[in-house]
């Protein structure tokens, strides 16, 4: 399976398919829905069923579109498919350990980076394309925290780009195959104390990118009323929940990769993988989203720029300065 | 900096009834607020004229839920107080039983919504969860989880039998220290901190000027209590503490919220150690004769005066109550500028605000 492959078709598996589309949204359900158990357990309610989020797309699929009288049509049915395209796209640029290697025609880690920010960007457009007051509070929010966060992540990424170019006789190697045989050749970046910082600081990124708590500040139900998906209903909220289900597996997925890829071949590597993924979905995401409330957002800009960016910037300065 | 407006409300999810709020606000900073009331005028108190006074007890407990006791209680004793009808020295404890334990129930219901206004739905949980508690003695004792229907003319309804006044005070005692713990983590917890410490503060000068009742006074250090000023049905022979906490922000209104639910179970547990046998209410219906009356007490929310004047029929002439949230909501336009958009839900529930019951 880590021949390249590179004609059309493969391509169009890897992003359709496998390991993004269809495999990555059926893995992000099963996170949500588990999400959702455990926030359950953890509050003493019973919680939905497991399959839950699969319903509600069902649900959403079956009903009527609906645009509000002033919207921007176009832009506002178009968000949530950027959105998704861009997601099942960076799902298939991401590596499984040992299972699956990008091919490098589709683009490395770069190409990542910027399409990570298009849910962001699809978010802003379709909170200001509705044409709601509460949706263009949304986009400001949406595009401060951005903002805050898009540095310390850049920097995260630069690092671990920096410490393998530089093991390799390099500076830098962009390809995300590269940092994973490396660091499966010389052991994985999380065991490495000069990359604490850069690991904190991408914890620190991923419940902004989510959208969790404490940084569920745009999309806030009691505040702003779900923000810039106030006025979507049926396919195209529906294409919204795609897109933050595939989102949670390229984010996490990229955590795992970036510092603890190591795992067998095959079959069992996949496995493998994927419980990283539940492992650091449950821990990271459930439990911290369960046990805090929410922030403002000019708290939460400012915790940006204070502790993730000066961890971000640790990291970096750790891994040049020791080469 | 331009300044544009935002709608919150008629309905909104953090409103848990319909008030519309038009906030002007330049980039995320409140400018100011206009507050339009009326969209659930019933027409109650004309209502209340076309009947006769003892359908208006079942009439005034409908006016609100999370404070449905308080209502009847006070326009029972406004019609006692016509009649000169003295009651029974056991229908004062039950009364003032019935009132706290609504008290608990409304109070805790309020800070529960404010963890989740805050997406700490973790908090929210577990402050409804001990909140249950209270509504499990609501349905044991009263049959009803909101609606007690503990009042009547000349005293109440309901009698505390050997075994249920046991119930009652075990589950008072279990409440206990769940509220220790949630009275801590309200006053020390970083993340409430965060969002509510200098949040929607109306200063002590402010909320003389303004004349707010209730946890809102007490919370920006107005000692002001209906009970311990002027006493009715049993606390002139409690022995009732006035909280009041100095910080006049969301917070401190949270937590005299949170302390009164324990002077409430405290009151309740006096009640029970104190209160003599005998009939719970004068026998018959009485006649109530022409005249006027004032009544006050201490709901959940504040200071609820009602008015009555009678002309020798069995119907009032006329019935008007002043309820605390149509002191406390004009307070609003000191509490919300300055803060942030996210912060309006946030300010409009720490006063607790009945629009049912002001409205009517």
């Amino acid at each position: 399976m880590s021949a390249p492959m590179s004609d059309l078709f493969s391509l169009l598996f890897a992003i359709l398919v496998f390991p993004g589309g269809l495999f990555a949204l059926c893995f992000g359900l099963v996170l949500k829905g588990l999400d959702r158990r455990l926030a359950a357990r953890l509050q003493r309610r019973v919680g939905p069923p497991l399959l839950q989020p699969l319903f509600d797309l069902v649900k959403l699929a079956r009903k009527r579109t609906l645009v509000p009288d002033i919207a921007c049509k176009p832009l506002f049915l178009a968000a949530p498919m950027a959105g998704c395209v861009s997601m099942a796209l960076a799902a298939a640029l991401i590596p499984i350990p040992g299972v699956y290697d990008p091919d490098p025609l589709l683009g490395d880690l770069l190409v990542v980076l910027y399409l990570l920010a298009v849910p962001a960007v699809a978010l802003m457009i379709a909170g200001s394309a509705s044409g709601s007051s509460y949706g263009a509070i949304g986009f400001s929010r949406e595009m401060a925290l951005m903002l805050a966060y898009e540095g310390p992540l850049l920097m995260v990424l630069a690092t671990v780009a920096v410490k393998t170019g530089l093991a390799q006789g390099g500076f830098v190697t962009f390809s995300l195959s590269e940092i994973v045989r490396y660091q499966q050749e010389h052991g994985a970046y999380l065991a490495d104390p000069w990359m604490w910082p850069a690991v904190l600081a991408f914890l620190a990124f991923f419940p902004a990118n989510l959208g969790i708590a404490p940084f569920d500040i745009p999309e806030a139900e009691s505040e702003v009323l779900e923000g810039p998906l106030l006025e979507y209903s049926g396919p195209p909220l529906g294409l919204f929940k795609v897109m933050s289900a595939l989102k949670a597996v390229v984010v996490l997925s990229l955590g795992v990769v970036l510092f603890f890829p190591t795992a067998p071949d095959g079959a069992a590597g996949l496995l493998v993988h994927l419980l990283k993924l539940a492992v650091l979905s449950l821990a990271g995401v459930t439990v911290l989203r369960t046990a805090i409330g929410r922030m403002r957002i000019d708290q939460a800009v400012l915790f940006y720029l204070k502790w993730p960016e000066a961890l971000a910037i640790a990291g970096l300065a750790a891994v040049l300065a020791l080469a | 900096m331009t300044t544009y407006t935002i709608p919150v409300g008629p309905l909104h999810v953090a409103l848990e009834e319909p008030m519309y709020f038009k906030v002007e606000v330049t980039g995320e900073t409140i400018a100011s607020v206009d507050i339009n009331a009326g969209h659930v005028h019933r027409g109650v108190e004309y209502l209340t004229m076309q009947r006769n006074f003892y359908q208006n007890i079942t009439l005034t407990e409908r006016l609100c839920s999370l404070c449905s006791n308080s209502h009847p209680t006070t326009y029972c004793t406004a019609l006692e107080a016509i009649a000169g009808i003295r009651i029974p020295e056991r229908a004062r404890y039950l009364r003032v039983i019935a009132d706290e334990i609504k008290r608990v129930a409304s109070n805790l219901f309020n800070v529960a919504i404010m963890a989740h206004i805050i997406g700490f739905d973790s908090l929210f949980m577990h402050v409804m969860e001990t909140r249950e508690v209270a509504q499990d003695v609501k349905e044991t004792i009263f049959g009803n989880r909101m609606d007690l229907g503990a009042n009547r003319i000349g005293g109440v309804r309901y009698d505390l039998d050997a075994k249920n006044q046991d119930y009652l005070s075990q589950q008072m005692e279990r409440m206990k220290a769940d509220l220790a713990e949630i009275v801590d983590i309200y006053r020390n917890n970083s993340m409430i901190a965060l969002r509510t410490v200098g949040v929607g503060v109306l200063p002590h000068d402010k909320a003389l000027e303004y004349a707010v009742v209730g946890p809102v006074a007490r919370g920006s250090g107005v000692a002001y209590d209906v009970r311990s000023k002027a006493p009715y049905a049993a606390y002139d022979r409690l022995d009732v503490p006035v909280v009041t906490e100095t910080g006049g922000d969301v917070r401190a209104r949270a937590l005299v919220r949170l302390r009164e639910v324990q002077v409430a179970i405290d009151l309740i547990q006096q009640c029970l150690r104190d209160m003599p046998d005998g009939p719970i209410a004068i026998g018959g219906l009485p006649r109530i004769p022409a005249g006027e009356a004032i009544a006050k007490s201490e709901a959940p929310r504040g200071e609820l005066i009602y008015y009555l004047r009678t002309d020798g029929s069995d119907k009032p002439e006329r019935l008007k109550w002043r309820v605390p949230s149509y002191m406390n909501w004009d307070a609003l336009h000191v509490m919300m500028e300055g803060n942030r958009i996210s912060d309006i839900p946030l300010i409009v529930n720490s006063i607790d605000p009945c629009i049912s019951c002001t409205e009517r």
